[in-house]
């Protein structure tokens, strides 16, 4: 008889669910602990802390808050503090050792100033002067400053706003148009000057060329009308179609270069524009003087108690106090209440969110940093979605499943691990360069002419032996043969050729590109999103084959057993059936490519980018623009800053936007999947 | 499959299983001058496995032709033959010939996409399309090109009408087809097959997957369509095909062994092995 044993404990598996349960818990606390840490650390940026006066052992006294404490070498306990005033030479950070206070004190006048360059400066508020004719009047003191101060202020941003309106606005335009005419006068001196391909051919040449078309398409048409064969028909048409392209491309007033009048008149017309814009830049340029001198008027005074020296208006000019103007923001941190803490805790979230960075990105805001990551990752979303889509359709639903594809698949897997910065190597070689290059100033080597026809004239054929070739398989069950597929083949490397070779196209920005500012031909938003959507391209690919691959058997049987063609189901049935898996495939590619850096250095993101790829002028769209990315920010903030101690919080605080601009766009892509879901899926099923 | 004790010598179904060519048994009745499907010796070869031997039937017109038989005898490969869904699958290989309504079916010059339209197909799983129930009943006409607004609607309320699905669904035309019950989804894709008025309608184990209150929703649907449509259905179930069909056809192991009649079949029927067959005793 058997007896059979107690199940043993280890039997159970009770020991391994808790291995199991350590380990979601150890993810689990490893994700709240990162976005913990980012979050404490970034709220506590921009708090509003106190200003304390120190009375060193020798006297001295300096003005500053704490930064944070620690015990250095020797177990000497120290304290960080931040002291500003860069102007007086000294460090805005410094240590002092704790033994070497006497006395702390928090006075109620001192103020933290925020200026527009130049970083923070610690003091006590004494008066606000009117410089006039004969010296300084003063306009407000002691119980009246702040009141004053206020009015002033508020007086001295509107005369800023005015002056930036009239910069971006006005100035901007003449300049846009000055630099339009400039150009103008410079294209036309290039196309005079170089031929720009080959020569134009002689007026009879043409004229054969003419009657040549002429002939073809009348036998052509001939020919359709006796009901010849099809092949001479093809070919008649083939060869009627290439000649008047030719007749198009080589006519004589097309090919003609502009001769030394034309030059000079739009020469002469641009002299004439260009005075009056000159006149007018100099209108709006003394506008702006006149809204200095009145800006220039007025003074603050915060005097540093270390050396008694007022904030300076500049390094070159230490005797003169500050504009009101150059104040972003006065802190008055040892009298604020906790709600008007908070308040400054808003306006620096909003100063840091809206505007443009200042002083080599240590102040000021990152809205254009944001723009352009949003920018790049829906441009690299728009690049990818479609390629990787329609790739994976060919792949799963037309190719012949078999060795091919298998390696195929292998490879794009590769793909997947190949290191992003060796597709920013490739980013910057083949789009920048090579692609952009061409975009730029046409082929480096064109063909002559003749040849090149040759080779237009052999892929016209093939292409039209590939039709043929193909012809008879579209609505039959029966699989295209290889002699159509090698056409094609065939054609698309000839096309590619044609396209590269060509000796008509010499570049859209050629005259920029030969005065040494390449357009298209160097690092840009598109040339990014381009590189960032190779490398996303196999995430987009596998997510799509497995959700075209979940769509069921029975779902494309039902489809063609209702008469429709292969191209009609997988539009009508399979890929709506797979548009959510394909959702999940971008969402990825996009949190992906959001997060990327490495590429993006070497392929068009930059410190700082004064113009955002969108604006109000035309076009509107600047794909061409360099732009800011958070990810690079922060690489610039932690590491290529001047002064880490000032960047640190906003590594911190950037690191911050660049999850919540991630997770945002995840979340809308998220829920547009899930409505898209909601309308394909039901619990019912 | 599993083959019970037989309990009587089989003279067709031994000759099949020792591989000969057996004539099948043709009741009189189940001839017709006026077939709208005529089978023509046809077989049928999955790569090296024939599934179908020289199948000859005719499907007399306006009427219910069952299809009957243990499992793998090739019921449904026969349906899937008529509209050639069968050239879906790789290495597919077919002899003789299928007519409809007197066009042959296989052959170089069939346009299969025109012959598809040409039938209505229901299969046992429900397979609604993942668009809403209105876009699911109309995908025959729209995929045809029938882009009227009108026409679609009003044919999409024949078509519901005809399936008696048009009360539960018409104030949700636009929700999602794959929020409805099985039994409904079913009876959608019946509202979808008719929908283009098929020549013949195939219906391949229509309720297999589905409870005993939708088979017999669907049964009564059957019946009423039967007035308007020629159907071939396959099915296992007996009574199924005693309740819908005025023909049934008894095939085993890709070979007809008797067509006749439904009330013949089931109560007199030519072979021993058919008896034992619709009563359960083999097969």
């Amino acid at each position: 008889m058997i007896v059979k044993r107690r199940t043993p404990q280890s039997a159970s598996g009770e020991p391994i669910v808790w291995v199991f349960g350590l380990a979601l818990v150890a993810s689990l606390a490893a994700i709240v602990v990162l976005i913990g840490m980012i979050v404490v650390r970034a709220s506590e940026s921009f708090w509003v802390r106190p200003i304390e006066q120190l009375t060193l052992a020798d006297g001295s006294q300096r003005l500053g808050s704490v930064v944070r404490r620690e015990v250095g070498e020797g177990g000497v306990s120290r304290t960080l503090y931040q002291v500003g005033n860069r102007d007086l030479g000294q460090g805005s950070f410094t240590w002092i050792a704790d033994r070497e206070v006497e006395g702390v004190s928090r006075p109620a006048q001192a103020v933290m100033l925020e200026r527009s360059a130049w970083g923070v400066w610690f003091g006590l508020p004494t008066r606000i002067v009117r410089l006039t004719e004969g010296g300084a009047e003063p306009l407000g003191e002691g119980d009246t400053f702040w009141a004053e101060f206020e009015r002033q202020h508020a007086e001295a941003i509107e005369r800023e706003r005015a002056i930036e309106a009239l910069d971006e606005g006005e100035l901007a335009d003449v300049n846009r148009e000055r630099e339009a005419w400039r150009l103008r006068i410079a294209d036309v001196r290039r196309r005079a000057s170089e031929s720009g391909g080959p020569a134009p051919l002689p007026v009879w040449a043409w004229g054969v060329a003419v009657l040549a078309a002429c002939g073809a398409g009348a036998g052509a048409v001939a020919v359709r009308r006796v009901g010849g064969a099809r092949a001479w028909r093809l070919a008649l048409a083939v060869l009627a179609f290439l000649a008047v392209g030719f007749v198009a491309i080589e006519a004589p007033w097309v090919r003609r270069a502009p001769s030394a009048a034309e030059v000079a008149a739009v020469q002469a017309e641009a002299e004439k524009a260009l005075a009056t814009l000159d006149a007018e830049a100099a209108s709006v340029e003394a506008r702006i003087k006149a809204i200095e001198a009145e800006d220039a008027k007025y003074r603050v005074e915060v005097v540093d108690p270390l050396t008694g020296r007022f904030a300076p208006e500049s390094l070159s000019s230490p005797d003169v106090p500050m504009r009101v103007s150059q104040v972003v923001r006065v802190v008055r941190a040892n009298e604020l209440s906790f709600g008007e803490k908070l308040r400054v805790l808003g306006a620096r979230w909003w100063e840091f969110l809206s505007p443009e960075p200042r002083e080599a990105n240590s102040e000021g805001g990152v809205f254009p940093v944001i723009f352009g990551t949003v920018a790049l990752t829906i441009l690299l979303s728009l690049a990818v979605v479609p390629l990787g889509v329609v790739a994976a359709l060919y792949l799963r639903e037309y190719a012949k499943q078999g060795l091919m594809t298998s390696v195929l698949r292998v490879a794009v897997n590769n793909l997947a691990g190949v290191p992003s910065v060796v597709y920013g190597v490739f980013g910057l070689g083949f789009f920048c360069y090579a692609v952009g290059g061409y975009v730029d100033t046409g082929p480096a080597e064109p063909l002559p002419r003749l040849p090149w026809w040759g080779l237009v004239a052999a892929m016209a054929v093939i292409m039209a032996a590939a039709l043929t070739l193909g012809a008879g398989v579209v609505r039959g069950p029966g699989r295209r043969g290889w002699g159509a597929g090698l056409c094609w083949s065939a054609a698309v490397v000839l096309l590619i050729v044609v396209v590269m070779k060509t000796p008509y196209f010499d570049g859209f920005f050629a005259t920029r590109a030969a005065e040494g500012s390449p357009t298209f031909g160097a690092r840009g938003i598109l040339w990014a999103s381009l590189t960032l959507a190779l490398l996303t391209l196999p995430v987009v690919i596998v997510a799509t084959e497995e959700a075209i691959a979940a769509v069921p058997r029975s779902m494309r049987e039902g489809s063609y057993g209702c008469g429709a063609t292969k191209w009609q189901t997988v539009r009508r049935v399979v890929i709506p059936g797979a548009l959510p898996g394909i959702m999940t495939g971008a969402i990825l590619a996009m949190a992906r490519g959001a997060g990327e850096v490495a590429p993006l250095m070497l392929v068009g993101a930059a410190k700082h980018a004064s113009e955002l790829p969108v604006s109000t002028d035309p076009p509107y769209l600047h794909l061409d623009r360099t732009f800011m990315h958070l990810g690079y920010h922060i690489f610039d903030l932690g590491y290529m800053s001047q002064d880490l101690e000032a960047t640190r919080p906003l590594v911190w605080t950037t690191t911050l936007l660049l999850i919540a601009i991630v997770l945002i766009l995840n979340s809308i892509a998220i829920a547009v999947r899930g409505r898209l879901r909601g309308r394909l899926v039901s619990a019912a099923v | 499959m599993t083959i019970s004790t037989p309990q009587r010598g089989y003279r067709v179904v031994d000759a099949i299983r020792a591989g000969e060519a057996v004539a099948p048994e043709v009741h009189k009745a189940a001839r017709t001058d006026d077939p709208v499907l005529e089978v023509h010796g046809f077989s049928l070869w999955y790569g090296k496995s024939r599934a179908l031997h020289a199948v000859d039937m005719a499907v007399h017109r306006g009427k219910v032709t069952a299809i009957v038989g243990p499992s793998g005898c090739g019921k449904s490969t026969l349906l899937r033959s008529v509209n050639r869904l069968n050239d879906l699958v790789d290495g597919v290989r077919t002899d003789g010939d299928i007519l409809l309504n007197g066009s042959p079916v296989y052959g170089s010059g069939v346009d299969v996409i025109t012959l598809r339209k040409r039938l209505g197909m229901v299969f046992q799983k429900p397979n609604p399309f993942p668009m809403s129930i209105r876009d699911n009943v109309v995908y025959p006409l729209v995929i045809d090109g029938e882009r009227r607004r009108k026409v679609l609607n009003e044919a999409a309320e024949r078509a519901l009408t005809a399936a008696a699905l048009w009360d539960e669904v018409k104030d949700r035309l636009r929700e999602s087809a794959l929020g409805l019950s099985g039994g409904q989804q079913q009876r959608l894709c019946i509202a979808r097959a008719v929908v283009a008025d098929p020549e013949v309608l195939l219906l391949d184990e229509p309720c297999s997957a589905l409870d005993p209150v939708a088979t017999l929703r669907i049964e009564e649907l059957i019946h009423q369509i039967a007035s308007r449509y020629t159907v071939l259905i396959v099915t296992h179930n007996m009574q199924q095909a005693t309740r819908v069909s005025d023909f049934t056809a008894f095939m085993y192991l890709g070979r007809l062994v008797e067509y006749g009649p439904t009330a013949a079949v089931f109560q007199s029927p030519h072979l021993p092995e058919t008896e034992d067959y619709v009563t359960g005793r083999f097969g």
